[in-house]
């Protein structure tokens, strides 16, 4: 991918914690979430419409990527052209070199889930999948990247893995991947899968960066929160994927209950030993 | 952190050092510079605090912990500090600083206390052509000087608030508020807290009149917002006129 060959360990960008970001040290990048950006008309300079802080990362040249939640790939209607639009107009702002999304939908039949819901894994629903991304491709000035999410269900009568229903979708769209091993971790504990057979089933060579967050378990159920610390066996899954090719970049999502700035540093610092680990 | 003490030994918080200084908002901001510096609160460019997530770590006054509950959701500067100006906790902190004489129910400023002293004034002079006039200039200064009002912070805690230093940026804040100057330093540079930002807190309006209190005088959000405890007692300079707000600080 152009422009894409080492982004490092970053996090992601909330206005909660802008200051924390611009201070913390050992951040290569950041992602912002692209519904949160509002650029106004468009008119002049586009940069001006960021947040203040985005700007000044920006001003630093750290790489800045969109990251969408809204598009619904994964949903029956057609991609809502107007949130693709504003996804590049995001990227184009921030000079990003590609955007993501997830392999998901959010809504159906008018109705908004609230939640990232997982797409049944049936070659019917990986067809409007892939027309959903060709299209939402189609639009964006930039590469995309879809992440696996984590989910609490499995739809019934499944015809493909989780790593072979997204290995079949880059085939098809030569779209890039997102791999969360958060995610990964909470559907092996949740709905029993296995993230080592997803590693060995998604064509690494189209992988774009990984996404590590935190969760807490509840009762029989791991929550995917974002907003508790990673746990040392997400970092597992991180290792087992770090030894099979060095991702481009690794990021940590955290959404909620922020810690200190120490602790979050030192989150980033456990990330990027697990990374090094397999450099060296 | 240097603590200052009464006459009698008490140590005093932070908190209560910024409320003898300037009242309720004042000792709002304290509080707030209290749970900044000990890391358990952020705040984020556009001006909006948020709790730092640590087990067992709420602050360290009932005020600081109100606060710190406060804020678990993004909430702006000068909200928090509304917030706690207003609370039941600030209240009780009046009620304790007035139990420990530290503080008094203030007389409130009349409108026209200077009428009355203007007159004392005039009628002294005429006392000397006339020496009956004497009499009324008599009567008029000290109805003049009634009407003037009353500190709110009593002689002890004058005394204590004159042996206090802004030792720490904690005591800054007590001192001159998050808005003022320490030092040739603004107080909020020490919190890194940018100049926008700290203007969120509204700036004390500086009248004349004082009227009741600091209730038309202390328009920041801190002591003229609260009224339970600022119509009686705002800080010490409230009823005086020249300095009062917990907002406002730069004194």
């Amino acid at each position: 991918m152009a422009g894409i060959t080492d982004l490092g360990v970053g996090i992601g960008w909330r206005s909660e914690i802008d200051l924390t970001v611009e201070r913390l040290p050992g951040v290569d990048f950041v992602e912002i979430v692209a519904e949160n950006i509002h650029l106004g008309n468009l008119r002049g300079d586009q940069r001006s419409h960021l947040p203040e802080s985005v700007r000044l990362l920006l001003e630093r040249g750290i790489p800045v990527l969109p990251h969408a939640v809204s598009l619904s790939l994964g949903g029956a209607d057609q991609v809502d052209l107007d949130r693709v639009r504003h996804l590049g107009e995001v990227a184009e702002a921030v000079g990003a070199p590609m955007v993501s999304d997830h392999v998901c939908f959010v809504r159906a039949g008018g109705l908004e889930s609230g939640h990232l819901m997982p797409v049944p894994r049936t070659k019917d629903a990986l067809d409007v999948l892939v027309e959903n991304v060709k299209l939402a491709q189609r639009n964006l000035p930039v590469p995309l990247a879809l992440e696996n999410v984590a989910a609490l269900l499995e739809w019934p009568d499944g015809e493909l893995s989780e790593g072979q229903f997204l290995a079949e979708l880059v085939e098809r769209t030569d779209c890039w991947l997102l791999v969360d091993v958060a995610n990964l971790y909470a559907n092996a504990r949740n709905i029993g899968t296995d993230p080592e057979r997803f590693l060995d089933e998604i064509p690494l060579e189209r992988l774009a960066y990984v996404h590590v967050a935190g969760g807490e378990q509840h009762g029989d159920i791991y929550h995917d929160t974002h907003a508790h610390a990673v746990l040392p066996e997400v970092l597992g899954v991180l290792d087992e994927l770090c030894s099979r090719v060095k991702p481009p970049g690794v990021l940590l999502e955290r959404d909620d209950n922020y810690p200190s700035d120490t602790e979050i540093a030192s989150e980033l610092a456990a990330i990027r030993a697990v990374v090094d680990k397999h450099r060296a | 952190m240097v603590t200052p003490m009464t006459a009698q030994g008490t140590q005093l918080s932070p908190v209560e050092v910024g409320y003898l200084s300037a009242g309720p908002g004042r000792a709002a901001e304290t509080a707030l510079a209290r749970l900044l510096d000990a890391g358990l609160v952020r705040v984020s460019r556009d001006g909006r605090v948020s709790a730092v997530h640590q087990h067992g770590h709420r602050g360290n006054t009932p005020v600081e912990a109100r606060m710190h509950k406060s804020v678990q959701t993004p909430v702006s500067f000068n909200k928090v500090v509304k917030t706690a100006a207003y609370s039941t906790e600030m209240q009780a902190l009046h009620r304790q600083l007035l139990n420990d004489n530290l503080m008094r129910k203030a007389r409130p400023r009349a409108q026209a206390w200077w009428v009355f002293l203007g007159a004392g004034v005039l009628l002294t002079v005429l006392g000397f052509l006339l020496p009956g006039f004497f009499i009324g200039a008599v009567a008029f200064l000290l109805i003049g000087f009634w009407a003037r009002g009353s500190s709110p912070v009593t002689r002890e805690g004058k005394a204590v608030l004159k042996n206090v230093t802004a030792s720490d940026r904690v005591l800054a804040v007590a001192l001159y508020g998050f808005a003022g100057n320490v030092a040739s330093q603004k107080v909020g540079d020490l919190f890194e807290l940018s100049q926008s930002v700290v203007k969120m807190i509204p700036l004390k309006r500086k009248k004349k009149s004082a009227g009741s209190s600091c209730g038309s005088g202390c328009g920041s959000s801190s002591c003229g917002s609260s009224s339970s405890s600022c119509s009686s007692s705002s800080g010490s300079s409230c009823s005086s006129g020249s300095s009062c707000g917990g907002g406002g600080g730069g004194s």
